[in-house]
């Protein structure tokens, strides 16, 4: 990342005093009239009262930070008192943005960030780095969590009953609490709050204990995401919070355990998992997946052996495993044929490893699968090894148990922080009445209206992470801050302030609680480690020790003796991949990025099977009612290649009935039909056709690859015997010249970059390990953040106008056999609408590809741009120049990749709760406020009627050009440090799959990269020459498989419609052609 | 001629040599001025009224289609990813394809001394310039930024840029804009001397003082005659290459790009061909009711009719030929993604679209080898409009079929037009009928001075031994 320069200390304030006039000395009326027409924005900024105060309400806070932070510790100094620059802070410049390291916290760690300030204003969070733990890459929720920040829907205000009251009433309220409840020992006080492990919030949890010792203290959490901790602790006899290592793992068994995608810590597998999957040479290893699972989730996307069978199944696989692991539990005779035989071999390839391999469970599992799936681990040795466990926390009483004790009135004041428990509450214990059974609600909320707002008598507004002091431990249980960028834009509070007031303590601010319980973890000089941890974001050796652990194996048999019979129709509850439990409902980021397997925005649908759609006689977008438990709920059908007959998977966090004005209106609420008995699966479904359709936003409509060379993949087998698989499959280009050899003749009209290549100081280039990247989307979301990318709605989804620039590209890809039929020259691919009833859709892998920008040397967009707005510059960059653009949008149409976005309306400055007003349709005030505020100032925003695309974060080039300029002073400058900066995309990239650098450097990480033999440019017959380039996917399946595949499909597919890559080794069809790819590898080197 | 000619005996001509008469019923002079003229003098007829009131609403509608869409933007329209053209530019290439006949009836024709061009030489190039007005609309507002667009024309500036030579676009702006002055101009200079005659019948001061103004003096001296002749031939010199030029440019806006189905070295040819082919379509569609309700059944014979069939007949069939060789070097070229786009057309989704233009465009046409349906009026009026239906789809097929599916399956999508593409659409009708009602109650709708220099009594070899040409 790049920092930096601190400039020069600004001129001091002492010396001598110049004057321009005698008036000016005098200070006349005249002068200072003059003064104004002279100067008039800035003077009339300061004497303005009101827009004075704005200003300052929003700014100053963080102003007073830069002012000590930028170039020295990033602390802050504790005085709260803000002020207007009277006199500009040393070290502040204006329009330099400053770095702070804080974490965001999530429900059972947090993720060290390191956000960025322009003007304090927060506008990019990334990774720390810095942060052992951390490759600086992050989840996409961690880059989307900035809008969150400027939601217009937030809670605004301090509400008591139903009127505005001011935030000393509400501390007030607090202190009259705390002194009500000390008396009485906290008898019938209840908290309810969410899984946390803030060092700070457990010390002032148990300062509140102290005093009032009868209070409830409950947790609640949605998707129940502590279960792996629980079994591991009811397993173990011991509480302990296990971590699973699957950078140690040679194979890995997923049971139903979506651990790349929707489970906790998604950031942290990712990276884990795919530094097994990087490979440079044929001879490295690479590590395996086996994934059996219902749904078809990112984890099933990457294995390389998928198991597609119902949730409520896996348990049998489980068993046979375990059973032939000698896990002296399970039973082989579990499963019969093909399906015990997939698990047998998949045994035998755990045994082989043991101590290097992993079984982890889905946490929508039931208690029994985790006792198998830690019994395999035992017998294979992979407890402390593949699996570490830390001690673990206690949590509290559940959600049931307070709704218990809310109906049996023993609750008098509920304090609620954070969570929306009106929606994610279990249905059966109709939370909303319940909580009403309080005399007292107060509730500390993010957003003004929810599902829990109404029931409430005291509304708090939280405060933002960005915006707030805390602290939290990340999964390794390292120590991070949680440090503010800016002063909360609403005079929100935190849960530890709420705390310290209702404990009654005389600290309650929340910069002071978090520096006394970090006074606590350090010894010695606690000033100076604390600037240092503020400084880093994170207190060095401060993880969690592991502990040694041994299975019970009788809490193990008590588990499996628990389980229970299921049969019917079952229905598979999951958190959103977009929106999560619901908490990022009215985040238009997530509403609108594409879920990474369907690529559907703004809604969840009911996903089925191609036979189950088939047998309930229903088709994509027909509203159904599914019944189960006695509860229903109505969504569209949606038919999802290569999920397990008789599953219906569904996805928690949309449907709110009230939410803010993004939200409104997308999904259907799969909370209605979830009860505590059956939080993830849900057997004995009943599903009815309603007769009504429901129309879905899908980003990217067909499924197929229809055999292209685009995702070129091959087994580990096959990258042995051909490295340069991935360039046998270009189809060849036009023919070259005889009789020299093969060099093509000068052009006639010479590309002018090839003219100033040698001269120019760096050539910038990408390249995207397709082995490494799982299609986790937060690169998407980065690029959003980065680049002032506007949200444009579902309607306009559907419309196909969506504007992010980086896509992911998902193909689902079938054996040769059942491709067959369509590789014939004859062969047409069906409409989108019909590819539902293909049989082939049933048994498919998942290739995914993120696609942007080629920033190809030779554009096809740029010669047919009429006035010049495209074009590129002497460091091989494809450039825009916006003001230029007059929206022919031929460049897209001469786009092969079709990267380039067209803005078809203003969709900054539209409505975000409607279609578009029309021309004198005008943003709502609040809106246009808050989000101009997340705009990233270094990136232009777009007007409509602009084509905009992919820059290679051309801001970020030019500020590290700036930085490396200034470094160099008068000495002189000849480029940026090797690697020191990225792109946005590569910079959240969890896999670190996507790499950009400077290609005319060798020392460079893109240019090794380019260097591989799996190095393959998309389309590259075009004679496009992309900068950004691919690596080829390697597979690495188990020969013993049932089903095992010589050749991934993808490639077999190629092979039916191309024939063999590998047989003309050249990829041309013809004789005489073999020195093509090799010359063109040559070629390519060289720049 | 010697005066030993009158001696001999004039050679007869067998029944089956004899040319049939450009202007029938042995018409005199007096009457063509009169009949031509009196369209334009007489009161309006009812059937005008009931052509002109629709067509101006539609005009309204354009008019409120392009304010809307320009001060809203171009999503009002359905365009979307991957088909970031469609309606737009199918309109204008469809319109331009029309304005074609005009220009090459008037220049091409009388280069060649092809008489019978007379009778149908005005009204076609009226249309040929309404036509280029209603394509010319489509480009500059088809932008996302129309108050930008004179970013296309090389303008010196500040900045130093200079719009992007390279670019088929930036070609199509000089084409169109050249063309279209020629057009004008060279309909204006042959209207000179019908302005003079409008002018000296005229009986209202308004019409004497504009025809006055407009017919720049004319006297029909020698002296005008010879200076307009010259003026006329060079008109028809410069517009002669331009016809082939403009629609020639226009298919390079596809054929220079990369998309499989635009990238074809076929298209100038065939998109000229095709251009000629649905002008002469829309020339049929105008004519025919027209000579009907104006009573020039004399002027605009049945042969006119029957050579115009044959030109439509001959056009359509070299479109055809195209339309077959396109698909040969597709499967020729070996190219997986040019094969594919291809049958994408012939069987993909929009197959409809594509089997509408062949038939329209290929299999209708050939009807005109018949006689019999050249000569019937209500089949030739029919298939006039179904050339021009696909010729339409021509365009549809081309940008359309070819963006939809191009060669990363994942950006594929099925395109649906707005209602306000369709608006536009039917807009721009209003604007053409508008116009040429306007024109034809107006303006001398026939070349009154051209169509008696053809008349038998403008040859002095003739029985008749008539005028000795030109102006009565």
């Amino acid at each position: 990342m790049s920092k930096t320069i601190p400039p020069t200390c600004p001129e001091p304030a002492t010396g001598r005093t110049y004057w321009r006039s005698l008036d000016q000395v005098s200070d006349t009326p005249e002068f200072r009239e003059w003064l104004h027409r002279e100067f008039p924005a800035g003077a009339s900024e300061l004497t303005d009262p009101v827009t004075r105060r704005h200003f300052v309400k929003i700014m100053s806070a963080s102003f007073a930070l830069a002012g000590v932070g930028l170039g020295l510790t990033g602390c802050r100094k504790p005085e709260e008192k803000v002020e207007p620059f009277g006199k500009q802070p040393e070290g502040y410049v204006h329009g330099v943005a400053s770095y702070y390291a804080t974490a965001m916290p999530t429900r059972r760690g947090a993720i060290p960030l390191v956000a960025k300030s322009h003007d304090g204003r927060p506008v990019k969070v990334e990774g720390n780095a810095l942060h052992p733990d951390s490759n600086g890459g992050t989840d996409r929720f961690a880059q989307a969590s900035l809008l969150n920040l400027y939601d217009p829907d937030r809670a605004t205000k301090f509400v008591k009953g139903s009127s505005v009251t001011t935030a000393q009433a509400a501390q007030d309220f607090l202190a009259e609490l705390s002194v009500k409840f000390t008396k009485n020992k906290g008898a019938s006080l209840a908290f309810l709050v969410e899984p946390s492990n803030s060092p700070s919030r457990d010390r002032l949890a148990a300062l509140v204990k102290g005093v009032m010792p009868s209070m409830g203290w409950f947790t609640h959490d949605p998707v129940d995401s502590g279960v792996h901790a629980a079994a591991a602790s009811e397993f173990f006899g011991q509480a302990v919070t296990p971590t699973f290592r699957f950078d140690k793992a040679d194979v890995i068994v997923s049971l139903d355990c979506d651990f790349l995608g929707s489970e906790e810590e998604v950031h942290n597998n990712i990276r884990r998992f795919s530094s097994g999957r990087r490979i440079e040479k044929p001879e490295d290893k690479l590590n395996r997946l086996y994934v059996a699972e219902g749904l078809m989730t990112l984890t099933g996307a990457n294995a390389d052996h998928r198991k597609r069978m119902p949730s409520s199944a896996v348990i049998k696989g489980a068993s046979v495993i375990a059973a032939t692991v000698g896990a002296g539990v399970g039973s082989a005779a579990d499963l019969s044929g093909e399906d015990a035989k997939w698990f047998v071999e998949c045994a035998k390839d755990l045994l082989a490893n043991k101590g290097a391999s992993l079984v982890v469970a889905g946490a929508g599992q039931p208690l029994a699968v985790h006792a198998l799936a830690y019994a395999i681990n035992a017998a294979l040795g992979n407890i402390g090894k593949t699996i570490e466990f830390s001690a673990g926390a206690s949590t509290g009483g559940t959600i049931q148990q307070l709704a218990k004790a809310l109906d049996a009135g023993a609750v008098d004041t509920l304090v609620i922080l954070g969570g929306n428990p009106g929606n994610t509450a279990p249905a059966e214990l109709n939370w909303a009445a319940a909580q009403r059974k309080a005399k007292t609600v107060v509730r500390l909320s993010y957003f003004e209206q929810d599902e829990t707002s109404a029931a409430c008598d005291w509304q708090i507004p939280a405060a933002h992470y960005l915006e707030s002091w805390g602290d939290a431990r990340t999964t390794d249980g390292t120590l991070v801050p949680i440090q503010p960028l800016i002063a909360p834009l609403f005079g929100g509070m935190t849960e530890i302030e709420i705390l310290a007031r209702i404990a009654g303590s005389s600290v309650v601010g929340a910069y002071e609680i978090v520096r006394e319980t970090f006074a606590g973890f350090v010894s010695g000089d606690v000033e100076g480690a604390w600037r240092k941890f503020l400084h880093d974001g994170f207190l060095a050796k401060s993880a969690a020790k592991t502990v040694s652990v041994s299975l019970k194996s009788s809490a193990v048999s008590a588990a499996l003796s628990s389980a229970k019979a299921t049969n019917g129709l079952e229905v598979v509850i999951r958190p959103d991949y977009s929106v999560d439990d619901g908490r990022f409902n009215n985040n238009g980021w997530m509403q609108e990025l594409p879920d990474p397997i369907t690529k559907f925005t703004w809604d969840n649908a009911v996903l089925v099977s191609r036979k189950t759609a088939t047998d309930l006689g229903v088709a994509n977008n027909d509203v159904v009612k599914i019944t189960v438990n006695g509860r229903s709920v109505e969504g569209p059908i949606w038919v999802q290649p290569g999920q397990a007959d008789g599953v219906l998977g569904v996805t928690l966090g949309y449907g709110r009935t009230k939410t803010g004005r993004v939200g409104t209106g997308t999904g259907f609420n799969a909370y209605t039909i979830r009860t505590s008995d059956s939080l993830h699966i849900a057997t004995g479904a009943k599903v009815e056709k309603t007769g009504k359709t429901y129309p879905l936003s899908c980003t990217q409509e067909h499924w197929s690859m229809e055999g292209r060379a685009i995702i070129r993949e091959a087994n580990l087998e096959q990258f042995k015997e051909h490295p340069d698989f991935a360039k046998s499959m270009n189809l060849h280009e036009p023919p070259k010249p005889a009789g020299e050899q093969g060099v093509w003749p000068k052009p006639l009209y010479p590309n002018p970059l090839d003219a100033v290549k040698p001269s120019a100081h760096h050539q910038w280039g990408m390249s995207v390990d397709l082995n490494a990247c799982v299609g986790c989307s937060a690169c998407v979301i980065a690029c959003q953040s980065e680049n002032n990318i506007p949200i444009v709605g579902k309607d306009q989804v559907r419309r196909g106008r969506e504007m992010q620039w980086l896509r992911l590209d998902r193909y689902y890809t079938t054996d040769k056999e059942r491709f067959k039929p369509r590789a014939g020259a004859w062969y047409m691919p069906p409409r989108d609408e019909e590819q539902q009833y293909q049989s082939w859709i049933d048994e498919v892998q998942v290739v995914t590809q993120p696609m942007m920008c080629q920033h190809c040397e030779s554009a096809p967009c740029e010669s047919v741009c009429p006035v010049n707005a495209t074009a590129h510059d002497n460091e091989g960059l494809n450039v825009m120049a916006y003001n230029r653009c007059v929206g022919t949008r031929y460049c897209s149409n001469n786009c092969p990749y079709k990267v380039r976005r067209f803005n078809f309306f203003d969709y900054n400055k539209r409505p975000i709760d409607q279609l578009y007003k029309g021309p004198f349709g005008k943003r709502k005030e609040d809106e246009w406020d808050l989000l101009k505020m997340a705009k990233n100032p270094e990136v232009t925003v777009r007007m409509r009627g602009v084509m905009e695309k992919c820059t290679f974060c051309l801001q970020r080039i030019e500020s590290a050009k700036i930085s490396a300029k200034v470094k160099a002073g008068a000495g002189t400058f000849d480029k940026i440090p090797t690697d020191s900066f990225t792109t946005a995309c590569a910079q959240a990239c969890p896999a670190g799959a996507i790499v950009f650098g400077n290609v005319a450097d060798p020392n460079s990480k893109v240019s090794k990269l380019k260097a591989q033999s799996r190095d393959y440019s998309v389309l590259e017959f075009l004679l496009t020459k992309p900068r950004l380039t691919y690596l080829a996917r390697v597979r690495n399946p188990n020969k013993a498989m049932p089903d095992y595949y010589e050749a991934p499909l993808s490639l077999q597919e190629y092979e039916s419609k191309m024939g063999n890559p590998f047989e003309s080794h050249g990829g041309g069809h013809e004789a005489g052609h073999e020195a093509a790819p090799a010359g063109h590898a040559a070629e390519k080197g060289a720049h | 001629m010697a005066s030993d000619a009158t001696a001999t005996a004039l050679p007869t001509v067998p029944k089956e040599l004899e040319r049939i008469p450009l202007v029938s019923n042995n018409r005199s002079p007096g009457w063509i001025s009169d009949r031509v003229a009196g369209i334009c003098e007489g009161k309006t007829p009812a059937w005008w009224w009931a052509a002109f009131i629709p067509s101006l609403i539609l005009a309204g509608v354009l008019l409120c289609m392009l304010a809307y869409q320009i001060s809203t933007g171009v999503g009002v329209w359905g365009n979307h990813h991957p088909t970031a053209w469609a309606w737009d530019i199918i309109n204008f290439v469809w319109w331009i394809g029309i304005g074609h006949a005009g220009t090459l009836i008037s220049a091409i024709l009388f280069l060649l001394r092809q008489k019978w061009r007379t009778g149908v030489n005005r009204a076609a190039e009226a249309m040929t310039i309404f036509a280029v007005m209603c394509a010319g609309i489509f480009p500059a507002i088809h932008v996302g930024r129309v108050w930008f667009d004179w970013f296309l024309f090389p303008i010196p500036n500040s900045n130093s840029i200079w719009p992007q030579f390279r670019s088929p676009l930036m070609w199509d702006v000089f084409a169109v804009s050249t063309y279209f002055t020629v057009s004008l101009l060279f309909w204006y200079v042959g209207l000179v001397p019908d302005l003079a005659v409008m002018r000296d019948r005229a009986k209202s001061k308004i019409r004497q003082f504009l025809y006055g103004l407009f017919s720049l003096g004319w006297t029909g001296s020698n002296r005008h005659w010879s200076n307009y002749e010259k003026a006329y031939l060079i008109l028809a010199g410069l517009s002669t290459p331009l016809v082939l030029s403009v629609h020639s440019i226009v298919s390079l806006d596809f054929a220079v790009s990369q998309v499989p189905g635009w990238h074809t070295t076929i298209f100038p040819p065939y998109f000229v061909a095709g251009a000629i082919f649905s002008g002469f379509g829309m020339v049929l569609t105008l004519l025919v009711p027209l000579r009907r309700w104006c009573h020039l059944e004399d002027i605009i014979t049945m042969r006119h009719i029957d050579v115009m069939c044959k030109v439509t007949l001959a056009t359509g069939s070299i479109v055809g030929y195209a339309y077959i060789m396109e698909l040969f070097i597709s499967w020729y070229s070996g190219s997986p993604f040019e094969r594919f786009a291809f049958l994408n057309r012939i069987k993909g989704p929009y197959a409809w679209g594509y089997w509408c233009m062949m038939g329209c465009n290929v299999i209708l046409p050939q009807l005109f080898w018949s006689k019999k349906i050249r000569e019937n009026l209500w089949i030739v009026f029919i298939i006039s409009i179904l050339v021009n239906i696909g010729m339409w789809f021509e365009r549809f097929v081309i940008i359309v079929i070819s963006l939809h599916r191009d060669f990363l399956p994942s950006n594929w999508a099925y395109y649906l037009p707005s209602p306000v593409d369709i608006l536009t659409y039917l807009g721009t009708f209003g604007l053409f009928f508008t116009l040429f009602l306007l024109f034809m109650r107006f303006l001398p709708m026939i070349a009154i001075s051209e169509v008696k220099g053809v008349t038998p009594h403008a040859d002095p070899h003739t029985v008749e031994g008539g005028a000795k040409g030109g102006h009565h």
